[in-house]
């Protein structure tokens, strides 16, 4: 170590060392002068005989030098520059080489930062979010999702947690010390939540114990978004005094910058929750989920196992309203992407290592390939004695440099990249923190070391598998030399054709179930051509259901104004994505149930269905005068119909939904309509629905406006947004687009399971289609230099009179040998692999044929596409020209 | 001609000698060693002074030598060399490997009797 050091010292202070020397050997000739005069010589003669007795001055200094370190260091910058020139000189193969490893370590470090980010990062500013879980309880039903008095009972009797903050969501209407209202959704929580996560505000502050007691003045905490655009970005903002459904609230504190929890989806406000006696018992009394911090060392196991225990005893306390509910809990990873989101993240992690091992073997045959011409040389070398020490690093010199050539852009690339996939999978449910840590730049490093080695590996193993016999052989005939290196050459491109094939046919499954529920039918006609959005009315301004009936029909009057407007209508949901109500029905004469099943019951103003294009079947739409409660009316979808009277006319039969202070009032059903697909994230079957008069149930703060346009809806948001605007300002606009853009795959609509599904059906395809591309390179490169490598046995069978077809099959069955032996171990591991994403396969099975028979085709064609360069070149060999060289 | 009655130096042995030199005589400048070791060899070794200089800087960065610059008898700057402690250790395992070494040599070299030659 310390000779290391001394070394590298003498390397940097090498003029300082050199003049050292000279120094010292001026002094030994002046001694030696000195001496020789002594012995009686004259000056001149003993100066010229001192310089003798020296010997050659160059030659020490050489000697010096050498035993100075210069040695082995030298030798090293030696190498690499010699690697240097050999890349340059084959400039072409070392810019493929580098293109692939940049490609191959940015897909796959981009990979490790997000699967990192999506896994293991949770919240943004939240310290130590790792450790947060989410509380939530289901019935026997599977119905969810959070008693508060069980919260309490969670907080009072489980030790693993540090604690457990209870979050909801209200609607509330504001009023602005300018006199301004608005309908804000605000996140209710738990006094302790801001405490639990560790966040401090930006301004003022955040809640204490006293914000929640019973009795507690309303307290408002804003976040940074809210506060800017709402709020003007004024930090005189705190201390003010805001209505919140006509009671005054204190705005306290701001929150810093992107702070969102637990998800963007509300406003931005939080207002703490009264103490849990206040609240009923049992799951319906609140949509709550809990947030907790878990002990150190605490498992989830652990957790739920406590929950449950304390849950039983709830049972037991309290009998029938919390009889079979059970706790669940999940970490931050399970809550945003389903319980699978380890397995499938993790193997689209292993995806891009795949990725990246390809563009390795790639790079490795090219350097095999590239060096083929040196092993006659490196095995008569051998055969003289020379170690292979020399040419191992010689070889691993050339990996280490392509490698940093290829790891230099993929920094950048990566924040790019990252960015990218930030702003492209940005949703409102899910605050995801994507930054770029030194753990990024620390695996980045590991795997270009590790990239280095693997695409160095084969042509080292190559060298240290030659013999000195290799020579003769070599020297014999250059395509018995090129046997063992074909041989390694051929296995590497079977592995890249087996792991391709793997890719393409879970990126196949993958894409097929997205597509399947993409492209379910919905049932709408022309979706791009109606405009949508939901309308927000301040309940402050329309109280009562007859001022929001009014203000709609201004609205509606004002639309149908608007050019290119061909019809406009209301509801309270919206196909494939928004359920309308749900409630618990009852069809006449059909009882016996204890628990009546739940429908989404969607309210609708007439020509709702002529503007969606869904037919009447049987019966009639609504019209203007099903309007009063004289008659209550509704309309079923054929599914209700079916299941609900089988084999009987719908028209004239009677349901009324039963809330839990009693049953309301019969409703005659009116009309049977076709089926539209309903709010079910998966669109797999047709749910049965039920619609009523809009004008007999208006919904209570919210309205979705339905416009159908001539032509393509896109470009007329804006127009109605200025009028909804010219008619009240503080009339907020949600959710605008077009049907076409609500039916698109959305991650936030979707059940926790599948919400990922769409990340996964671009990602896995993209890996699946770089693979394909770096392994038909590899094949194009191998069998080139195969038909190379036959050029003379080519020129022989032309002369002899082979056929252009023979010719071309002599190549493409040199190619196809490889390809043949991937495909048959890729099948066997392709079948395996899929099976880890049935949790994401809708409508398509894990073995699903198409999409194996669809990857060997394409792997098929590629491979036969990429023999055409060398079969061209094949072609061309000329006989009289191979031969003339014999 | 006499010259090449000279013994060329192996590898290691000129260490061996600027080892044993500074071991026997204190500290000395390049000049004088390679006077000594051409006096103590009675002229056998054929050595280019400039060489000992290598010898010397590879001996110092195994730190079996120390270097200063002082003043020479005769009143010249010169760098004076001496051996440390960790290079008496090194000297007393060589001289001893050499000892066993030329012994062997001498036996495998020499004559043996009743060979047919």
């Amino acid at each position: 170590m310390k000779r290391i050091w001394s070394r590298l010292l003498a390397l940097r202070h090498r003029d300082a060392l050199d003049r050292d020397y000279d120094d010292e050997a001026a002094a030994h000739l002046e001694l030696a002068t000195d001496d020789y005069i002594r012995r009686g010589l004259p000056p001149d003669e003993a100066r010229r005989r001192a310089r003798l007795d020296f010997g050659s001055a160059d030659a020490a200094k050489v000697a010096h030098r050498e035993a100075r370190g210069l040695g082995w260091v030298e030798a090293l910058v030696f190498d690499v520059r010699l690697a240097w020139r050999g890349l340059r000189r084959d400039w072409r193969a070392a810019f493929a080489a580098v293109a692939m490893l940049t490609l191959g370590l940015t897909l796959h470090t981009v990979v490790f930062t997000v699967t990192g980010a999506m896994l293991w990062r949770g919240f943004p500013h939240v310290p130590r979010s790792h450790e947060l879980v989410f509380l939530q309880e289901h019935d026997r039903l599977g119905r969810c999702c959070l008693s508060y008095a069980d919260v309490a009972d969670w907080q009072a009797q489980a030790p693993s947690f540090q604690g457990i903050a209870p979050v909801g969501g209200t609607a509330m209407a504001f009023r602005d010390p300018t006199g301004r209202s608005m309908d804000l959704r605000v996140t209710t929580v738990g006094a302790n939540l801001f405490e639990l996560l560790g966040v401090p505000p930006a301004l003022g502050r955040t809640f204490t114990a006293d914000d929640g007691v019973a009795g507690a003045r309303p307290v408002v905490l804003l976040s940074d978004r809210i506060w800017r655009a709402r709020f003007g970005g004024r930090p005189e903002v705190v201390g003010s005094v805001v209505q919140a459904d006509g009671t005054p609230a204190e705005i306290i504190g701001v929150m810093p910058p992107g702070f969102e929890f637990p998800l963007a989806a509300d406003d931005g406000l939080w207002m703490p929750i009264g103490p849990a006696a206040s609240l009923p018992r049992g799951l319906s009394a609140g949509a709550f989920t809990a947030i907790a911090r878990l002990r150190d060392g605490v498992t989830l196991a652990r957790a739920r196992a406590e929950l449950e225990a304390v849950n039983r005893g709830l049972e037991l306390a309290h009998g029938d309203v919390n009889r079979g509910i059970v706790p669940s809990v999940v970490d931050h990873a399970q809550w945003t992407s389903g319980a699978d989101a380890r397995v499938i993240w993790g193997s689209l992690w292993a995806a891009s290592a795949v990725v990246l091992l390809i563009a390795c073997a790639n790079v490795a045959n090219l350097t095999v390939l590239r060096t083929f011409g040196r092993w006659h040389q490196f095995a008569t070398c051998l055969a003289l004695g020379a170690g292979r020490t020399r040419i191992v690093r010689q070889l691993a010199i050339d990996g280490v440099l392509l490698t940093m050539a290829a790891a230099i852009p993929v920094w950048p690339l990566t924040q790019w990249a990252v960015q990218e996939w930030a702003a492209r999978t940005a949703s409102r449910y899910q605050a995801i923190d994507y930054a770029i840590t030194a753990e990024t730049v620390a695996y980045l490093a590991g795997a270009a070391l590790v990239t280095a080695a693997l695409a160095s590996l084969a042509p080292i193993v190559r060298v240290l598998r030659l013999t000195p016999a290799d020579t003769l052989q070599a020297s014999a005939r250059a395509s018995t030399n090129g046997r063992g290196t074909r041989r390694l050459v051929t296995s590497l491109v079977a592995a890249q054709v087996a792991l391709t094939l793997v890719l393409l046919t879970a990126a196949g499954v993958l894409v097929r179930s997205f597509v399947n529920i993409t492209s379910a039918v919905t049932g709408v006609q022309a979706p791009e051509s109606v405009a949508v959005g939901l309308l927000r009315l301040p309940s402050e301004r329309y109280p009562t259901p007859e001022a929001r009936l009014t203000l709609l029909s201004r609205v509606e009057a004002a639309l149908a104004d608007v050019g290119g407007v061909a019809q406009v209508a209301f509801s309270n949901g919206l196909p494939v994505k928004f359920a309308g109500a749900s409630r618990a029905l009852e069809a006449e004469g059909r009882p016996g149930l204890d628990a009546h099943p739940t429908f989404s019951v969607t309210t609708t103003t007439p020509g709702y269905f002529a503007l969606l294009g869904v037919a009447v079947i049987t019966g009639r739409d609504f019209t203007a005068s099903d309007d009063g409660p004289s008659r209550q009316v509704a309309i079923v979808n054929e599914r209700f119909a079916a299941v609900q009277w089988p084999g009987e006319s719908a028209v004239g039969q009677r349901v009324r939904a039963v809330e839990r202070d009693g049953p309301g009032p019969w409703r005659v059903v009116v009309g049977v309509v076709a089926n539209v697909m309903g709010a079910d994230a998966l669109r797999q079957q047709f749910q049965p629905l039920v619609y009523v008069p809009l004008l007999q149930q208006p919904p209570p703060r919210s309205a979705f406006f339905l416009v159908r346009t001539h032509g393509p809806a896109d470009r007329l948001s804006r127009l109605v947004r200025t009028t909804v605007h010219d008619l009240d300002r503080d009339i907020a606009l949600d959710y605008e687009g077009t049907l076409a853009t609500t039916f698109a795959f959305d991650r936030d609509f979707m059940d926790a399971e599948h919400s990922e599904l769409g990340k996964y059906a671009k990602v896995a395809p993209a890996f699946a289609l770089v693979a394909l591309l770096l392994a038909a390179t590899g094949l194009v490169a191998v069998v080139g230099h195969a038909v190379a490598q036959r050029t003379r046995e080519i020129g022989v069978r032309v002369a002899i009179g082979a056929s252009a077809g023979s010719i071309r099959r002599l190549v493409v069955a040199d190619a196809l040998r490889p390809v043949a032996l991937g495909l048959t171990l890729g099948a066997l591991a392709a079948s395996a692999v899929t099976r880890l994403f049935t949790s994401q396969l809708v409508g398509v099975s894990p073995s699903d044929p198409l999409s194996m028979l669809g990857a060997t085709a394409l792997l098929l064609s590629t491979a036969l596409l990429a023999c055409r360069v060398p079969i061209r070149r094949a072609l061309q060999v000329d006989p009289a020209v191979v031969l003339r060289h014999e | 001609m006499a010259r090449h009655d000279k013994l060329d130096l192996m590898q290691g042995t000129l260490d061996l000698m600027v080892l044993q030199t500074l071991a026997a005589m204190g500290p000395q400048h390049g000049y004088g060693l390679a006077r000594r070791i051409e006096q103590r060899s009675g002229g056998d070794v054929l050595l280019n002074q400039g060489t000992i200089y290598a010898s010397l800087v590879r001996l110092q960065q195994r730190g079996w030598i120390d270097a200063e610059w002082g003043t020479s008898e005769a009143n010249r700057r010169a760098k004076f060399y001496a051996i440390t402690k960790a290079g008496r250790t090194q000297l007393a395992e060589q001289k001893s490997y050499w000892t066993r070494l030329s012994a062997v040599m001498g036996r495998v070299l020499a004559p043996a009797g009743g060979d047919p030659t």
